[in-house]
């Protein structure tokens, strides 16, 4: 853990370890909580073995999709933890990730409470995240100041749907 | 490496709810020491260390026109943040919400 590149969250959810992993590798029910609404996500490979492919799109209207995610399972622990990379894509090729390349780690663990959950995200090197936006890559770069302040200022409490 | 220490420095300063308070407040326009001092229940002595501290990380900037300090935040550095940590972190706590919600209303 790098506390300068890597993030990580740690949640007691009230439901059994089994029901989590469902929501993780059943297809129907990853696209229902992934990405935020009123995007709407597609999956195409959701692939939860050593080496399977994880390939998403995403569509703002429900009606075009682009692609979202091309990723590769790294791990697969069954109710124990998965593992993911998007710097090699589902055909094992290497990957120049946008918008962040990341390597994204969930454990799942027995908790009096139900399921202790964590995630932990490594990133890469900001110095290459930063060529990246010389070179015009960027996204979120252009955000309005205020909404970014608050974004700092106020930790994200439960999204709206 | 030197990227490193400056997102490093920016972090620590965004770490305190004060200093994170001035940053909000900054983000609506530039606003005099006094002015943002007054809304913390703090003393002004340690509401100045959190202005030095916000100014030497590089997020906000001040000026002094004769008496009057004005700070006004820096959108750039905020960037660095926003563009890295706070935002990927952002991601994954909504998602992670999302995925509670539907793990436990779910029949």
């Amino acid at each position: 853990m790098n506390p300068e590149l890597d993030l990580s969250l740690q949640r007691v959810i009230r439901a059994p370890r089994a029901k989590i992993w469902q929501a993780w590798t059943d297809p129907g029910k990853f696209a229902q909580w992934y990405l935020p609404a009123p995007a709407v996500c597609r999956v195409d490979r959701l692939e939860v073995r050593p080496g399977g492919g994880l390939v998403t799109r995403m569509s703002e209207d429900g009606v075009t999709f682009v692609p979202h995610m091309d990723a590769v399972f790294l791990l697969a622990e069954e109710l124990e933890r998965i593992v993911f990379t998007n710097t090699i894509d589902s055909s094992w090729r290497p990957a120049d990730a946008h918008p962040v390349p990341l390597t994204a780690e969930i454990t799942l663990a027995e908790h009096p409470e139900g399921t202790d959950y964590r995630v932990l995200v490594r990133h890469g090197d900001p110095a290459a995240r930063k060529r990246h936006e010389d070179m015009g890559f960027s996204d979120g770069w252009g955000a309005v100041t205020d909404q970014l302040a608050r974004a700092v200022a106020e930790p994200a409490g439960p999204a709206s749907r | 490496m030197a990227k490193y220490q400056e997102l490093d420095a920016v972090l620590v300063a965004l770490a305190d709810p004060t200093r994170r308070g001035v940053v909000r407040r900054l983000g609506e326009g530039p606003a005099s020491v006094g002015d943002l001092a007054g809304a913390f229940p703090i003393t002004l002595p340690s509401f100045l260390k959190h202005v030095r501290t916000l100014e030497s990380a590089g997020l906000i900037r001040t000026a002094k026109t004769g008496r009057v300090r004005t700070c006004v935040l820096n959108r750039e550095r905020l960037a660095v943040v926003e563009d890295w940590l706070a935002e990927q972190r952002s991601v994954w706590e909504q998602r992670t919400d999302r995925l509670e919600r539907f793990v436990t209303e779910e029949e």
